[in-house]
């Protein structure tokens, strides 16, 4: 029977409270096998797999309750100032992590609790390391014995296959493709709906699942991946089910291209609304694996971001990361990159870059709430040179903040989480017998800060260049005013700035070169800084969804954006601003050195159906992917969007029920989104 | 030497093989009633008031010039020509190279009609030349033969225009005989330069070329592409913007119609495409 979820989250919830005595991984674990326990297991009949569980993400209770209540412990009023004006932030991130899913495969449960019993029986353990192995110990009993019972309740519902393969979990590795993909989608249960450390890959699945494809018959497992990635896609994950497509064995030796390509298969005749790809482009990739991606992409399956792998490693490597581990690197996330035995923490700290040159420009006060968010400044600025120096002081002071939050939780790991299944997977935590959370316990501890707006804020400085110091059109002191009232009986000045002067995104080498500029600020203020985890900082590019917030608490920019409107997502090109085409925004892109960011330089591409349609346009897609990697590139992916289809889809969604849009790192269904969101994403498709 | 360009449009992939960026030469002997490019048929600069897109600024103190269009904030009045040396171009043409060398592309010679200023394009295409771009020339073919014989050596491959091979029906739609059209194609042909051949179709106009286009490409021994192409009319809002009189037919041409002209030509043992929906 098991508990209601109620039940089950009145339990977790008398946790939260916490002192600095408290052991986070003793409790941890204790509920993890509490809810092992405790849950209501179902069997829903369009399973192959796998059970259901009534628990899912019941643990963040405690992790996000006990966030809370430490961020009330140290958050002073200028914290919450850099918060509430979304100048800058920091939180607790435990939601980017992959498994070592070799490990996994290669050991299965009873693999991995026989490695942590082994080490337990160690006579030379520290305490600390045997109270690690007795907590896991712990969990994998409770799982032992949740197991039982799932082949219990598979059997009661006559689903003895499924019955049978969990029964083998019990008692050996996986052996077979079924049995593989069982595991996987266990696994998944385990770490992310128990533990609640948000698993952000299902690792790469072609390399992973090779030798075991090769033992089944064509159709069979054809078949089989089809209910397999079915059923992952029910499994809600938050931003899609990631899987990662390699075409090869980590040194790029061997080809496993056969697989990834009927996976794509696969993809490309199935109506998965929740599941996405990222397709690691090397220079041995196949360009017929590339082409059937994109012949996905052409015809509207297009969660799939494509990533280059030799900057990506490169990003890696300057982290400091030993040239194995970089290359078996994970993508944790939409576009984060981390290597093997890295925990990134992909998004702890966010800094706003509009808001930087919003402060230059306003005393170091927030335009909207007049807070002192930024440092004070009398904001009189002689020339160009002046006010960018003042900006780059307001940025340095952003990023230095939101380190500095990012800090105060991860100070505090002993008393917010642990990962005991996850840490179990690798290696170097069994051997060392920490947890990769509370115990810092990951071979590189790592931080990130995330730069929000980058072209927003270029086009900004672009236009106050050539505004006030070049066309002299008015002072600075003028255009502030002009701002801070958003553009009120101001529109032809408004249109002029943001249809007739230089912008990020047309591969103009002025604005190019700022956007240069401005990131080569932020690798310095950011990049390679320790942390208080006895890690690195790293940075990364990306807006996603967070760009609509950041924007609403963004006055006016000299761009001709008005106060509200969304910042520019991800490294690209403010929408409407990229009207040279594709290769140009691409272009402006790759004028940035994204071996300097390893948490993710990604470019959003929209392209009009008709532009890209047929064979010839396949080739097309094929050689930009080519050149945007030959130029430095480090991901990608394209919306192949069609006017007439998203305008009737919004007026009758009944009509297009499966009809997705790539709405940043995900996927998502057009018919889910709001008028507003709907109206951009039309805006968007006229080329 | 300077030439008149109206137009630069990178990404573009209908206008020739790969990624290509297609220059547009300011003005051109024919008037095809259909013309979608009707910027581009004056050999003078014009500017254009696009209405709908005034926002009544006053910027302009109403009147329309090349310094107003400049500075005009919401893009309602464009100049149509621009003058450029052919170096600068050609730096300005092959800002997408790396983009063309990856897919087989470079740029097109378009307009109007290219070939109307021939020592700019051949100095052009030299440059182009000289940065390992190839150049392709998009033409009408009512072009003198001394202008072909400059360009060829500079050219990988000529997207020629037929509109019709019946005379009348030619003059009709174009507003001039097309005996120099088709000995210059004849002449393309015969020097063994590669050519493309694209055959616009309006329904009401020319609908009833395909087999008198069949039967002259046949008589060549022509064993290049040729291209269907579907008529839109689009560019209604230009015509009204440059003060011109609208000439666009008010016709549909469907995916159907195409179909069926491309099955005529391939009776000719033509490699006949269909355009709107072909590579």
């Amino acid at each position: 029977m098991g508990l209601s979820r109620e039940q089950l989250e009145a339990v977790v919830a008398k946790h939260i409270p916490i002192n600095e005595e408290i052991d986070v991984l003793e409790t941890g674990c204790t509920l993890i096998a509490y809810l092992l326990d405790n849950c209501r297991i179902t069997v829903p009949e369009e399973n192959r797999f796998f059970v259901s569980v009534n628990c899912a993400g019941v643990l963040g209770r405690l992790w996000w309750g006990r966030s809370r209540f430490v961020r009330s412990t140290f958050a002073t009023e200028e914290h919450q100032r850099g918060d509430e004006t979304l100048a800058y932030t920091g939180c607790l991130d435990i939601s980017h992590t992959t498994p070592k899913w070799e490990n996994v495969f290669s050991l299965g449960f009873c693999g991995l609790k026989q490695r942590v019993a082994a080490y337990a029986l160690k006579a030379d353990n520290t305490p600390k390391q045997q109270r690690f192995y007795t907590q896991v110990l712990k969990v994998y009993d409770a799982i032992d014995r949740f197991l039982l019972r799932a082949v219990q309740a598979a059997r009661e519902q006559g689903k003895e296959e499924m019955a049978e393969g969990i029964l083998v979990m019990t008692r050996r590795a996986p052996e077979t493709l079924f049995e593989v993909m069982q595991t996987s989608i266990a696994y998944y249960v385990f770490q992310h709906m128990f533990e609640v450390t948000y698993l952000r890959s299902m690792g790469r699945i072609d390399t992973l699942w090779y030798d075991f494809r090769k033992k089944e018959s064509k159709a069979n497992a054809m078949q089989l991946m089809a209910d397999y990635f079915a059923e992952a896609d029910r499994l809600e994950a938050p931003a899609n089910m990631p899987f990662t497509l390699s075409c090869y064995d980590v040194c790029r030796n061997i080809s496993v291209v056969d697989l990834t390509d009927e996976i794509l298969d696969v993809y490309s005749a199935s109506n998965l609304t929740n599941t996405k790809f990222h397709l690691l482009c090397g220079v041995n990739t196949p360009e017929s694996i590339i082409s059937k991606a994109f012949a996905c992409v052409q015809k509207g399956k297009n969660s799939i971001v494509f990533m280059g792998n030799e900057t990506i490693i490169k990003s890696l490597e300057k982290m400091g990361a030993a040239p194995a581990d970089a290359a078996n690197y994970h993508v944790e996330g939409c576009y984060e990159a981390a290597s093997d035995g890295e925990l990134p923490c992909t998004t702890g700290g966010r800094v706003s870059i509009p808001k930087a040159l919003e402060l230059a420009l306003n005393g170091g006060r927030d335009m909207l709430t007049g807070d002192p968010v930024g440092l004070a400044t009398d904001s009189k600025f002689n020339s160009f040179e002046a006010l960018y120096a003042e900006f780059r002081r307001q940025l340095s002071h952003l990023c230095k903040k939101s380190m500095e939050v990012t800090d105060l939780f991860e100070s505090r790991y002993k008393q917010l989480h642990c990962a005991p299944i996850l840490s179990s997977t690798y290696d170097y935590n069994i051997e060392n017998g920490t947890d990769l959370y509370c115990d810092y316990g990951a071979k590189y501890n790592n931080s990130s800060i995330n730069a929000l707006g980058l072209a927003t804020a270029t086009d900004s400085l672009i236009a106050i260049k050539k505004l006030v110091f070049e066309e002299k059109r008015l002072t600075l002191a003028q255009l502030v005013d002009i701002l801070k009232a958003d553009w009120k009986d101001q529109e032809a000045l408004r249109i002029y700035a943001k249809n007739k002067l230089p912008k990020y995104g047309i591969g103009d080498r002025e604005a190019d070169s700022l956007a240069k500029t401005i990131t080569e600020d932020l690798t310095a203020f950011i990049a390679g800084k320790p942390n208080v985890k006895g890690g690195q900082w790293r940075l990364g590019l990306f807006s996603i969804d967070w760009r609509w917030s950041f924007g609403e608490k963004c006055a006016a920019s000299a761009d001709g954006r008005h106060l509200g409107e969304t910042l520019s997502q991800n490294a690209g090109a403010t929408f409407g601003a990229d009207r040279e085409g594709a290769t140009a925004h691409l272009t402006s892109v790759c004028a940035i050195d994204t071996t300097n960011t390893p948490n993710g330089t990604n470019a959003d591409i929209d392209l009009h159906a008709s532009a890209v349609r047929g064979s010839a346009g396949n080739r097309v897609l094929c050689a930009m992917l080519k050149t945007y990697f030959d130029l430095g590139g480090f991901s990608v992916h394209f919306n192949v969007l069609d006017t007439d289809i998203l305008k009737r889809a919004k007026e009758r969604p009944q009509d297009y029920p499966t009809l997705q849009v790539r709405l940043c790192g995900w996927n998502v269904l057009f018919s889910s989104l709001s008028d507003k969101e709907k109206d951009e994403f039309i805006a968007r498709s006229v080329k | 030497m300077t030439g008149t360009i109206f137009g630069i449009k990178r990404m573009e992939m209908h206008d020739g093989d790969g990624i290509r960026t297609t220059v547009f030469f300011k003005g051109c002997p024919l008037k095809c009633i259909w013309c979608h490019n009707p910027e581009g048929i004056s050999f003078q600069k014009q500017v254009a008031l696009f209405q709908n897109k005034c926002m009544g600024c006053g910027s302009c103190g109403g009147n329309t010039d090349e310094k107003t269009a400049a500075s005009c904030p919401a893009g309602a009045q464009v100049l149509y020509g621009t003058d450029y040396d052919a170096p600068t171009l050609a730096q300005i043409l092959c800002r997408d190279k790396p983009y063309f060398d990856n897919s087989g592309g470079g740029v097109t010679f378009s307009g109007g009609e290219c070939l109307m200023q021939a020592d700019f394009a051949v100095a052009l295409a030299k440059e182009l030349k000289k940065m390992g771009v190839g150049v392709y020339i998009d033409t009408c073919g009512y072009v003198k033969r001394a202008a072909l014989e400059q360009i060829i050596p500079y050219t990988q491959k000529f997207l020629y225009d037929m509109k019709a091979v019946n005379s009348a029906v030619h003059k009709a739609c174009a507003g001039q005989d097309n005996g120099v059209i088709l000995d210059n194609l004849k002449f393309l042909i015969d020097q063994g330069c590669d050519v493309e051949i694209r055959y616009p179709l309006v329904v009401g106009w020319n609908h009833r070329e395909a087999d008198p286009i069949g039967a002259f490409l046949r008589r060549l021994n022509f064993t290049g592409k040729i291209k269907v192409l579907q008529y839109h009319n689009f560019a209604g809002s230009k015509y009204s913007a440059l003060g011109m009189e609208n000439t666009l037919p008010d016709t549909t041409t469907t995916l159907d119609d195409i179909d069926k002209a491309v099955a005529i030509l391939k009776g000719y043992g033509l490699n006949a495409i269909n355009g709107a929906k072909e590579d």
